[in-house]
């Protein structure tokens, strides 16, 4: 096992992982740029390396001051978290040359799934279901016309680079196809480096349905459920749960087991997930992200299960320390996100200092968070500011406690406004709380088209 | 095993890639060297951005004038070009705005560290050859003309 852990993120994923290397007796490294100096991990990890000014590019995407980093205070492993260099092959490659081992998947599957036109063609291969789409991403806006008139319409165009729910365009009329290939390739290049796209039937409205797999080097891998990630706006996450409500559990399962399967068969090591959309009885492969996910505390909350700390053992070389058998499920939990954020004013970042910060607390509840008073929120990073996990024995129960906890939650800033009223707003929607909804909800509770 | 001959472009691609290292006047901000079918690429910051990190102002510590001269950046903080050499500054030493005053190594680079000020070396904060984390004091400055 390793003795020091480096932890190359910020935010209360930092956090979360720091958390955990101390439970295992690892000591951990946080690294921070000059805007976190007082961030809530420094106060946590055994070791602080300031390693850039606040600009991400400079500090937290930047791989030689991590190296570095690494090196001097003696860490063998780093933690990617999620975001920033996660998912990015080349920091894995660069880790391992210069011996350190990246706590993830290897850098040739993290191409291999990263690329998401690749993917789905190995997926496909692999036995996944997938959407009808073009077999390549298309050289030019012909060529892209005439894939989506083969696949038929609404069609969505994704960036083969992307993720975090961006570079995705959607196309209902075949007569905006090409312009919208242009401003997708050109924003795509721009914010991914690539401008390559490629098609998929776009479907309007479904379930986004995950599958949380964790596999070791030793050919062992056991799914821990799925997460009901529906409730999102422009393809970003706000409420996160499991079991997925309303779904036929032999669906579920049969997506579970079909997803470790897959994971097994492209060598998949580490912890994944595995997104599908679910239209009726139907489902369909997304994307894979070879990373830990936000919404990975539900999970935990069903399972038992530590996914920071099964992460760690597989990338020390350990065999997972369950099988299937062991992963009894019990109960419901719900996740909502917290963020800086004013959905009023189109969900635009809030910054600010916290005058006054107070989570929830009591019974089956967690709080992943940075917050604390007296923290500045600058617009250099991400708005999450923090994680209400809540677990009930039945998904009523864990609806009304994550109400509850929602209420005691005090967040005050000046200009600083949260998401807390909307989110509370959804758990009051009698389609939300029937189960009936999908992936629309929230855009037609906002009336947004 | 690599051939002799692609050991020679390898040779001719690392001295190349020196080369054009020495030419700048800015660190680097990203090397890849390969020798399958050669390849070298180097990466600079943008002028824009490298010109705001020369032109910070150290800050005027306490009541005192005194600057300090920074890290720019994570890494091993060396005072002189090599080992045995003389260092690039010493204690009482009056330097100008831009002398370089020690090198920084990350990832095998060397990165010429310099001064933001004129002026008398006060004080030298860092052993030489000690990890130094981005923004840490190296060097104390009297600026000249207080």
């Amino acid at each position: 096992m390793f003795d020091t852990v480096l932890i190359a993120n910020r935010g209360e994923i930092a956090l979360r992982v720091a958390r955990t290397c101390r439970e295992m007796g690892i000591r951990s490294v946080a690294v921070c740029s000059t805007a976190d100096l007082h961030s809530a991990v420094t106060r946590v990890a055994d070791e602080v390396v300031c390693i850039g000014p606040p600009a991400a590019r400079r500090s937290y995407l930047n791989i030689p001051a991590i190296i570095e980093a690494a090196r001097r205070t003696g860490a063998q492993a780093v933690h990617p978290g999620y975001g920033f260099l996660s998912e990015d092959p080349d920091f894995a490659e660069i880790c391992a040359a210069e011996g350190l081992t990246f706590i993830g998947p290897t850098p040739e599957i993290m191409n291999r799934l990263g690329d998401k036109a690749r993917a789905r063609a190995t997926m496909a291969e692999a036995g996944l279901p997938v959407l009808p789409g073009g077999e390549h991403p298309p050289d030019d806006a012909a060529e892209a016309k005439e894939a989506a008139d083969a696949i038929g319409y609404p069609v969505i165009l994704k960036a083969v680079a992307g993720g975090g729910g961006r570079g995705m365009k959607v196309v209902h009329d075949p007569r905006d196809l090409i312009r919208a290939f242009h401003d997708t390739r050109a924003s795509a290049r721009a914010v991914f480096g690539d401008g390559r796209l490629y098609l998929e039937r776009y479907v309007e409205s479904a379930r986004h349905v995950e599958v949380q797999v964790l596999l070791d080097n030793r050919g062992n891998g056991v799914h821990l459920g799925e997460r009901d990630c529906s409730v999102q706006r422009r393809h970003q996450k706000l409420i996160e749960e499991t079991p997925a409500p309303g779904l036929d559990p032999s669906l579920t399962t049969h997506m579970c087991e079909a997803a470790v399967k897959a994971a097994a068969a492209v060598g998949f090591t580490g912890a994944g997930t595995f997104e599908f959309l679910v239209d009726g009885t139907d489902f369909t492969f997304m994307e894979v992200n070879c990373r830990i996910q936000v919404e990975h505390p539900v999970s935990e909350a069903v399972t038992g299960v530590d996914l920071i700390r099964q992460q760690i053992r597989v990338a020390a070389g350990l065999p997972l320390d369950l099988s299937q058998d062991d992963v009894v499920p019990s109960g419901h939990a719900v996740e909502c996100r917290v963020n800086t954020e004013a959905p009023e004013r189109g969900f635009a970042p809030t910054a600010g200092t916290l005058t006054d910060f107070r989570p929830p607390g009591g019974p089956f509840t967690r709080v992943d968070t940075h917050g604390f008073p007296g923290l500045t929120i600058t617009p250099d990073y991400d708005s999450l500011l923090a994680k209400v996990i809540t677990w009930g024995a039945d998904r009523e129960t864990a609806l009304e406690r994550m109400d509850r906890a929602l209420a005691e939650f005090v967040v005050e800033g000046h200009g600083v406004s949260t998401t807390i009223p909307l989110l509370r707003k959804v758990l009051r929607e009698p389609d939300f709380r029937a189960a009936r909804h999908d992936t629309l909800l929230l855009t037609r509770m906002l009336g947004e088209t | 095993m690599q051939d002799p001959e692609s050991e020679i472009v390898v040779d001719e691609v690392v001295r190349g890639a020196e080369r054009l290292l020495r030419a700048s006047d800015r660190p680097l901000r990203r090397i890849v060297v390969r020798s399958g079918a050669v390849c070298v690429e180097l990466e600079w910051p943008s002028a824009a951005e490298a010109a705001i990190v020369a032109a910070e102002p150290a800050p005027v510590e306490g009541a005192t004038s005194l600057l300090y001269v920074r890290a720019p950046m994570v890494g091993t903080f060396y005072h002189a070009p090599e080992p045995g050499a003389d260092p690039f500054v010493r204690l009482g030493d009056l330097i100008e705005l831009g002398s370089q005053i020690g090198v920084l190594e990350a990832m095998k680079i060397m990165n010429p560290v310099e001064a933001g000020v004129a002026g008398r070396v006060t004080e030298v904060l860092v052993p030489d050859g000690t990890p130094v984390e981005y923004e840490q004091p190296l060097i104390v400055i009297e600026p000249a003309g207080v």
